[in-house]
């Protein structure tokens, strides 16, 4: 983890779901892994004050290179999306775990949902060459995915939207049936109620493991999460989840977590319920 | 100033291996070392030259100018800032500093800071090599930051507030950010006072910086039982009274009452020979109050302030926006509520007071010195900007430098090195000045990072 000042290269807006920068960040691109984040900072004043964590969408050590995928939510997520070509950026990463990809795995199945699409994209750019690959995306309507020629051309690519504008008609856990056959092993990144029907669909297949003794993939699938977040150092714990071990920082101990490791509750993160 | 001595033109040579801009900020570097020189002299200015407002030609060149000289002959020697220089090898150059043999031995032992004395008396009984420290809350329990930072060079630690018991927390959200600051309501998530001290005794010993163990409880007892625990171990050099929590219920009790806020000062006094801090709320009726009855009670020293009860609320989802409702704001927000509250009980009590609230830089800093404090606490701030504590710690050697006393707030009591507010002419003019000076170092410190990355391996090893 370094502290460091990256340069915009390039900024490209992908639809609905957000902007793209392409910094130039050699020393994190060299360390950064699918699944962990930068914390970015808006700007050089203390307003607004956070950095906001963004997840790696490309990592490109070759070039030096990272892509993050920036929606303008509150006065320091427009900020960091307004830069452009030439802008510096300060950068802290990168943060938390990763994505471990099994060597034995032939068929990986990646579920994405809208900007959960981020790191799912590094997995795809990673592994496409070594196994076989499928993502599935899901987004509110057309304008909300990932477009199919910033993919490699190896990685099938299976798309749902809410509103049936394009691919599937519905969400993820629609489509994810005759998946879950097919895959090895499984890593997901989106939304909250994303990730709670991905808990459900693997209590079931749980309770149903005895009879059942083929492909698993969700009783150890990987999932990436969001929460809100302060300092992503891991000091001022505001960003904990309850997992099966007691709270647990999503900076630190996370970001990437064993599905089966996650309390939810209806859809959402479940919480610490006591008001001491 | 009026009688600034007119600064001879120096020609520099052009050269042609560096850029139009480093060159530029090599003369800009050069001129800076120049003013602070200047200003130190006027500092010290005679009777004479301050009535006249010319430089007297028969006085003799200060003491504070010569050591100003001195150190920053050091400080060029060793490369500039001390986070800006190359990562040293631990092979080449020791801990230590120059060896026995070498002139500046002398200077760098006697002002390890930037060649400054910077050491500061934080609380009765509480010594600390440099006035910054970070606020609890903000820095955990200092191993996290340290794999990014240099912690030894901070003049202390504030560990994340220790109960009794483990404490799992408050709902999320826990986070929310307001105009120039945030508000949290984490709700004191700790794993317990034993667990505290066996799980970080070891790494304390080692971070090379004293801890000071921030208190939290629902009970004399609870915070008694605390300290009696932690009593031992390694690295905690004092106790700090978190008497003002509004997150968790009846954590502000006891700093909002006097007579209860004199009860747990007096108990853990008895407990405890280590120094003990009682940290304020601002949410208190009557703060002041609060503040003295912490004095006759014992105390060895008053943090001020905590977080500022506050509330945000999500108009799309019809919700506060954290998960208790309400919560504590802290940053640039609440700075000058910290500064009022700092200065309201500078006044009021004999004891140090360490100021906290929003400071960001050294220039925050100085507004703290200047309303009382003798050492401030950088909490929120460490959040943006996690290099915010080292920047300051290197920095107010600076501002120190340019004062007009031998050691500035330390001992501010003294009366003679306070580093006083009132003071007509020189005084005044001088805190302008070194206003605009902490400005400028901020500003060209900048442009020196700009362009390359700080790694963490640049502040290890110094």
């Amino acid at each position: 983890m370094i502290l460091a000042q990256g340069r915009v290269i390039d900024s490209t807006e992908i639809g609905r779901l957000g902007t793209v920068l392409q910094i130039s960040a050699p020393e994190i691109a060299e360390q950064a892994r699918a699944g962990q984040f930068v914390h970015v900072r808006p700007g050089s004043s203390f307003e607004p004050l956070l950095r906001r964590p963004y997840s790696f969408n490309r990592i490109d050590r070759g070039a030096g290179e990272i892509e993050l995928i920036v929606k303008p939510l509150g006065a320091g997520g427009e900020w960091i999306a307004a830069r452009r070509a030439g802008d510096p950026l300060d950068l802290l990463g990168p943060l938390g775990t990763a994505f471990v990809v099994h060597r034995s795995t032939r068929n990986l199945l990646l579920v994405a949902g809208g900007t959960g699409i981020a790191p799912m994209r590094v997995l795809a750019e990673q592994e496409s060459a070594r196994r076989s690959v499928t993502l599935l995306m899901g987004g509110r309507s057309v304008a909300h995915l990932w477009p199919s020629d910033l993919l490699p051309a190896t990685v099938e690519y299976i798309t749902t939207t809410e509103d049936g504008s394009f691919g599937i008609a519905g969400r993820v856990t629609d489509a994810i049936g005759p998946l879950l056959e097919w895959a090895d092993q499984l890593c997901a990144c989106g939304p909250w109620p994303m990730l709670a029907a991905l808990g459900r669909l693997r209590d079931l297949a749980d309770a149903a493991s005895s009879a059942y003794t083929g492909r698993r993939p969700l009783l150890d699938a990987q999932i990436a999460v969001e929460q809100h977040m302060g300092c992503a150092m891991g000091v001022c714990r505001a960003c904990v989840v309850v997992t099966a071990q007691g709270n647990a920082r999503v900076c630190r101990e996370g970001p990437v977590f064993a599905l089966g490791d996650i309390a939810f509750e209806q859809g959402e993160p479940a919480t610490v319920g006591i008001l001491a | 100033m009026p009688w600034r001595r007119f600064r001879k033109k120096v020609e520099r040579s052009i050269d042609v291996s560096k850029s139009i801009e480093e060159s530029l900020e090599d003369a800009a570097n050069g001129e800076e070392q120049e003013d602070l020189t200047e200003l130190a002299e006027l500092d010290a200015a005679n009777i004479t030259e301050a009535a006249t407002g010319e430089p007297d030609d028969d006085r003799a060149p200060s003491e504070l100018g010569t050591r100003l000289r001195d150190a920053l002959e050091t400080e060029e020697q060793h490369g500039g800032l001390p986070s800006e220089r190359p990562p040293a090898r631990r092979t080449s150059r020791s801990h230590e500093g120059p060896s026995e043999g070498d002139p500046r031995a002398a200077t760098a032992a006697r002002y390890p800071e930037f060649g400054v004395d910077l050491n500061v008396q934080a609380a009765r009984g509480l010594r600390l090599k440099n006035p910054v420290m970070t606020a609890s809350g903000t820095f955990g329990q200092g191993v996290e930051y340290a794999e990014l930072i240099d912690v030894s060079r901070l003049g202390a630690i504030v560990n994340k507030g220790t109960t009794p018991n483990p404490r799992p927390g408050n709902p999320q959200y826990r986070i929310a950010e307001t105009p120039s600051g945030i508000l949290n309501s984490i709700g004191l998530e700790n794993p317990g006072a034993v667990e505290v001290a066996r799980r970080y005794g070891k790494a304390w010993a080692e971070l090379g910086v004293p801890v000071i163990v921030n208190v939290a409880g629902y009970s004399v007892e609870d915070y008694v039982y605390v300290v009696h625990e932690m009593t031992g171990t390694p690295g905690v050099v004092a106790y700090e009274l978190n008497v003002s929590c509004p997150n968790v219920k009846g954590g502000m009790l006891f700093g909002c009452d006097p007579d209860l806020a004199a009860d747990v000062t007096r108990a853990v006094k008895a407990e405890t020979d280590l120094p003990v801090i009682v940290k304020l709320t601002p949410n208190a009726p009557d703060v002041v109050a609060v503040a003295r009855a912490c004095e006759e009670a014992g105390a060895d020293g008053l943090t001020a302030i905590n977080t500022v009860l506050g509330m945000r609320i999500d108009t799309k989802r019809r919700r506060p926006m954290l998960g208790t409702g309400s919560g504590g704001l802290s940053g640039p927000a609440i700075r000058p509520i910290a500064v009022h509250i700092t200065y309201q009980i500078a006044q009021a009590v004999s004891i140090p007071v360490i100021g906290a609230g929003g400071v960001t830089s050294a220039q925050d800093a100085l507004e703290f010195l200047m309303a009382g404090a003798s050492s401030v606490q950088v909490g929120t701030a460490t959040f943006a900007d996690p290099l915010a504590p080292l920047k300051l710690a290197e920095r107010q050697g600076r501002v120190h430098l340019r004062r007009d006393g031998e050691r500035p707030s330390a001992n501010r009591m003294k009366g003679s090195d306070h580093l006083a507010l009132d003071l007509p002419g020189i005084g005044e003019r001088t805190g302008q000045a070194v206003a605009r000076g902490v400005d400028e170092t901020l500003h060209m410190t900048e442009r020196l990072r700009s362009g390359r990355s700080l790694r963490w391996s640049s502040f290890a090893g110094q």
